[in-house]
């Protein structure tokens, strides 16, 4: 018995020489979107990674992993404290300890681990004003950080061996070297003591055994300790000023017994190390130490087990909804084109089939089994879309160094399997015995049953859109493939219960026509409708256009959202946020911007975060801005941001308190009570009666969107006198001017905010798929209908050349060519865009869009109808070209071949 | 005597070339009386179908002449050809050739749409022709509604409807059975008795032949004596 069906090999050949261009073009879409679907998820990854290395990078010391232990208890037998001589060593097995907590993968992504030891910071007094000291134990790497001494040497042991010092006894001596600028700062030398002491006022022994320079100042250790190369501004308050003195393995033991147990701290620092940190290795490292932090959190208050901390999961947690996001729309995005690649096979198969359906039947009527058939089918389309997939899968290996399988499982199974089926159905359904019923009441039974079963497929189709949808919009994208197919789907849907729509009106057209005495309009909606029931080509070109729409106006949107977040961030072209101890020049500065050329409007203002407001029994921290209002208001008219009628409203007083404009929390109506810190003394109260404390205040309007922030109060400056410390420019120059006076502060461009949103890695990424995905879905749907136009050209020009054979003229067949498939490319150049706007806006706050824009709400939807228009123009050009090749072909073939009998 | 509604003079026509040329026409000359049914003759392969579409104009020869009705269509160019068609030659194939999704009736008007004549006039003249093919009743009925042997009457019918002074017919009752083929000649028979059109009927049915006025013989391109 024969297992396997008999093939016939010179049928197999035939067949694919004979249709070589659409195998060609199954082969160009499979090659096509198997690149595409294989090279984004990992394209995307990578730009999640370098997303978490952005922000590893940006915010370096709150991404670095921190362990702490207490130190083991140093009392000696007598009651005194004991010097450990290795204490140098125990600190460095604190290093390899926690280093072995972490697995192999995770150690790749950290830098080698820094050990310090630092003392509490003890205060000078040499007289100087404000100055502290800090003695710092530093180990990186094996012996790292190198010094040169310059003068004297190392700090060496007080006191050699372990001996048990009494513990009231005189302060223990401790050697330590100063870098060259901290020796130049204290005026010291090798041999002097510094003169320190506690806040307690307790007296420390401190001697400099030496001054060196660093061998390598980049040296990780210098970055945790700054101070122990140069002094540093502001780290114990306001106004002062550290210095540090370097411990080394000999002294730390005498450091020791200088200090109390809690005077002296042990770290181990692993900072990430940004390039060979991944989106997963972060994320993995973030909950690795999450866990520690949570195992060990208790027990290191007692006892000296390892203590970990890191602030990595903050700064990897807006990363990870800006990638959630991002990769919620690259899987909406590339379903959609896989979506229209499928279909665009389909028709591909359609076409082979109804090309081969001659040769198939007779091939079934001379003997051939139905699996012989399938499996001739199946060895051509696993020759021509296996190596087709294997190419783009390959190229894309090579652009993106991965290539995700599982993407492009869909449109390789489809090029596969849908040829081979769609030819045994053509055989199978050509020589079965079932005849049309005689009946009549059979037959319409029998075309009852068959709507039927149409409507069913309908009807779960579109449930299973809407289902999608519901899905999609409730939960988000998540992990689930059904959320993110949803556009796809609902497309396919919409476009279903067009093409069911479609016989009623071209019959309808046609009936209109046939009354008009135009008889090229009759002929081609009488084509149309002829062939209004097909439905895989107007399903190929509305899904096609409407997700390629889509695509174009998430993009638009996108780009519009960055421009209005960058704006409302600046709030306009340039912002100075005034360095602190410059704010008494706020005004003079000002007076500068506005002088300079090309500046149109200039408004300083005071910004004060976290005041206390009270409404009803509600206590709020909202930001305060006390702002020149009709100045401001004339800023903001100037500006695309939203007008803010209320600030006129400001100058005009009120009786139950100062009109303010509010947003966020608070709302408009509400009284005020407003509590200014420290502020009673300084007058900034402005003379109104200040009852406990308190200004009240009227909230009379919406305050505009100031700077991303989120509750915010505006106050006119006329009204409540303020310090101004941030100024706001707009015009062509303001840019300009604001840099000119950059050294006074913190200049914000907006240009550069958004030129720096527009390239940041996901952004860029995504803004690049969006163009990607929609040129490959017009392309796409191009291919479809020139496809279906060729599926259904036999018949079309059989029937034109029977009517030229009536007499009509050569080149008017063109023209009824153009009316036969005029109704698809109408009802996808207007429904395609249509469907594509309204899915964008089902579907902008479920994608999240505002994470990718840096907007806090979600943006409108920019619908770009040029382009969409452009889109629709290339549909109309398609449909010409395709008449003109079409009539450029058949006019090869002469009228009488046409006519044959039998022959097309 | 009456001038010949239709002459063709030493009509070549090959197909190919060199050694795989095919001569489908070699030095074919008659002519053809006004108001004649003529049956043209010859096995499958014989060039029946090749000599009637070069004398519809629907093919051109590599030599010789044909003149419908005074017109050479052999140096007609596309617009003269499709004029021609228009007004003076029409056909009837085999496989009927009709516009599924428009009815009988309107089937029957394309000519007359093409011709630009007035909706009334086309409605009138239509009516008639279904009359005359015997299908009044079933007007408003499409192709797929209808047997092989009504849509072959609604062919006729529309072949008929502008007026044509030479109906060719390409095997029209190829697709028939044999009661309903010898109804749809003795039909064309009627026809151009009724109507004063002159027929050229390619058959290879004897019993067809025998309503025909003249037999025209062709066998490997050549006529028969």
């Amino acid at each position: 018995m024969r297992l396997l069906p008999a093939l016939h090999w010179p049928s197999i050949r035939g067949r694919a020489r004979a249709d070589a261009g659409p195998l060609l073009l199954v082969v160009l879409v499979v090659a096509a979107v198997s690149l595409l679907a294989a090279a984004v998820p990992p394209l995307l990854r990578g730009t999640a990674d370098d997303a978490a290395r952005e922000a590893v990078r940006e915010h370096p010391d709150e991404s670095a992993v921190r362990v702490d232990a207490r130190w083991e208890d140093d009392y000696g037998p007598s009651g005194g404290r004991v010097r450990n001589d290795r204490l140098a060593r125990d600190v460095e097995d604190l290093g390899g300890q926690a280093e072995a907590t972490l697995d192999a993968g995770l150690r790749d992504a950290l830098q080698p681990p820094v050990t310090t030891v630092t003392s509490i910071s003890l205060v000078l007094t040499d007289g100087s004003v404000q100055r502290h000291f800090q003695l710092d134990y530093l180990r990186s790497g094996a012996d790292g950080p190198a010094v040169t001494w310059l003068a004297g040497r190392a700090p060496g042991a007080t006191r050699e061996g372990n001996p048990e010092i009494p513990l009231n006894g005189s302060p223990w001596e401790v050697q330590v070297g100063l870098s060259e600028t901290a020796a130049a700062a204290l005026k010291m030398r090798p041999g002097d003591h510094i003169p320190l002491e506690d806040e307690q006022r307790n007296k420390y022994n401190v001697k400099v055994s030496g001054v060196f320079r660093p061998v390598d100042p980049r040296d990780p250790a210098w970055r945790l300790v700054p101070s122990a190369l140069r002094p540093v501004a502001g780290l114990d308050g306001a106004g002062t000023t550290r210095l540090g003195g370097l411990l080394s393995a000999s002294s730390l033991p005498d450091a020791r017994l200088a200090f109390l147990q809690d005077q002296l701290r042990r770290t181990v620092w692993f900072s990430a190390e940004p390039d060979r940190l991944t989106w997963e290795s972060a994320q993995r490292l973030a909950a690795t130490v999450a866990t520690l932090k949570a195992e060990s959190g208790t027990s290191a208050e007692r006892d000296t087990s390892l203590k970990w901390q890191t602030q990595l999961d903050g700064v990897l947690r807006e990363v990870q909804a800006q990638v959630d996001a991002a990769y919620g729309q690259a899987s909406v995005l590339l379903i959609a084109v896989l979506a229209g690649a499928v279909l665009v096979l389909l028709l591909a198969a359609d076409l082979l089939m109804r090309r081969r359906s001659p040769a198939l039947i007779a091939a079934r009527q001379r003997g051939a089994s139905l699996p012989g058939i399938a499996g001739e089918l199946l060895i051509e389309s696993l020759v021509v879309a296996v190596p087709a997939a294997a190419l783009g899968i390959a190229v894309a290996f090579a652009v993106a160094g991965d290539a995700a399988l599982p993407w492009v499982v869909p449109v390789a199974s489809c090029g596969i399997l849908a040829g081979p089926a769609f030819g045994t159905v053509a055989a199978a359904r050509g020589t079965r015995d079932r005849r049309t019923p005689a009946n009549r009441a059979a037959r319409l039974f029998a075309q009852r049953t068959a709507q039927l079963r149409r409507a069913a497929l309908d009807a779960a189709v579109v449930l299973a859109a809407v289902g999608a949808i519901v899905s999609l919009r409730q939960r988000g994208v998540g992990d689930s493939a059904l959320p993110a197919a949803a556009p796809a789907l609902a497309v396919i849907a919409a476009t279903l219960l067009l093409v069911r729509l479609m016989p009623v009106v071209t019959g309808v057209a046609l009936r209109q026509s046939l009354r008009s005495r135009r008889p090229l309009a009759v002929f081609g909606a009488a084509q149309a409708a002829a062939t209004a029931s097909r439905v895989l080509p107007l399903l190929v070109l509305t899904t096609t256009t409407a997700l390629a729409s889509f695509a174009v106006t998430l993009s638009a949107t996108t780009g519009s959202g960055l421009a209005d977040g960058a704006w409302r961030t600046v709030g306009a072209d340039a912002r100075l946020d005034v360095a602190p101890d410059e704010t008494g020049s706020t005004a003079a500065l000002a007076a500068k911007i506005a002088a300079a050329p090309g500046v149109t409007h200039v408004v300083a203002g005071d910004i004060s975060g976290g005041v206390r407001v009270v409404t009803n029994d509600t206590s709020l921290t909202p930001n305060l801005v006390i702002v020149d209002a009709a100045a401001f208001h004339r800023l903001l008219a100037s500006t695309p941001l939203p007008d803010a009628p209320g600030l006129d409203q400001l100058g005009k007083g009120g009786r139950d308190g100062i009109p303010v404009l509010v947003r966020g929390s608070l709302h408009p109506g509400l009284s005020l009570r407003l509590y200014l810190e420290d502020d009673q003394d300084s007058g900034a109260s402005g003379g109104y009666s200040t009852a406990e404390n308190a200004i009240k205040l009227t909230a009379v309007g919406a305050a505009p969107a100031i700077d991303g922030m989120d509750d915010v109060v505006v106050i006119d400056a006329a009204a409540l006198p303020g310090t101004p410390d941030t100024i706001w420019a707009t015009g062509p120059g303001a840019a300009r001017a604001i840099d000119a006076v950059a050294a006074s502060g913190h200049p914000v461009v907006r240009d550069a905010v958004l030129a720096a949103r527009r390239s940041a890695p996901l952004t860029a990424g995504l803004r690049a798929l969006d163009l990607a995905a929609a040129g490959t879905l017009l392309a796409l749907g191009m291919l479809g209908f020139a496809l279906g136009a060729a599926a259904g050209a036999p018949a079309r020009w059989r029937t034109l050349a029977r009517l030229r054979t009536l007499g009509l003229r050569t080149r008017d067949t063109r023209r009824v060519a153009a009316g036969e498939l005029l109704p698809p490319v109408l009802v996808a150049a207007v429904s395609g865009p249509l469907l594509g706007v309204l899915l964008v806006r089902l579907t902008l706050g479920p994608l999240s869009l505002r994470l990718i824009t840096a907007q806090s709400a979600d943006p409108p939807a920019v619908v770009p109808w040029w382009l969409l228009g452009v889109a629709s123009i290339v549909l109309l050009l398609t449909l010409v070209a395709v008449v003109v090749a079409e009539a450029a072909v058949r006019r090869r073939r002469g009228l009488g071949d046409v006519l044959r009998a039998g022959g097309d | 005597m009456t001038a010949p509604l239709l002459t063709v003079r030493g009509v070549h026509r090959t197909f190919g070339s060199g050694a795989a040329a095919v001569h489908a026409l070699r030095d074919i000359s008659f002519e053809v009386e006004p108001g004649t049914m003529v049956a043209l003759v010859g096995r499958s392969g014989s060039g029946k179908t090749t000599l009637l579409n070069v004398i519809g104009g629907l093919d051109r020869p590599d030599s010789g002449e044909v003149t419908v009705d005074g017109v050479e269509v052999t140096g007609l160019d596309e617009d003269g050809l499709s004029r021609l068609r228009r007004e003076r030659v029409s056909y009837v194939f085999q496989n009927f050739g009709l516009i599924p999704v428009l009815s009988a009736a309107e089937n029957v008007g394309v000519p007359l749409r093409l011709a630009r004549a007035e909706p009334k006039e086309r409605e009138h003249r239509v009516e008639l022709l279904l009359e005359l093919v015997g299908l009044a009743d079933h007007a408003r009925q499409r192709p797929g509604e209808l047997s092989g042997g009504q849509q072959q009457r609604v062919a006729i019918a529309r072949a008929l409807a502008a007026s044509p002074r030479l109906l060719i017919a390409d095997e029209p009752t190829g697709q028939l059975d044999a009661e309903t083929g010898l109804s749809v000649m003795a039909l064309i028979r009627g026809i151009v008795e009724s109507e004063g059109v002159t027929a050229l009927v390619s058959t290879h049915d004897p019993v067809m032949m025998a309503l025909a006025d003249r037999v025209v013989r062709i066998a490997d391109g050549q006529l028969l004596p």
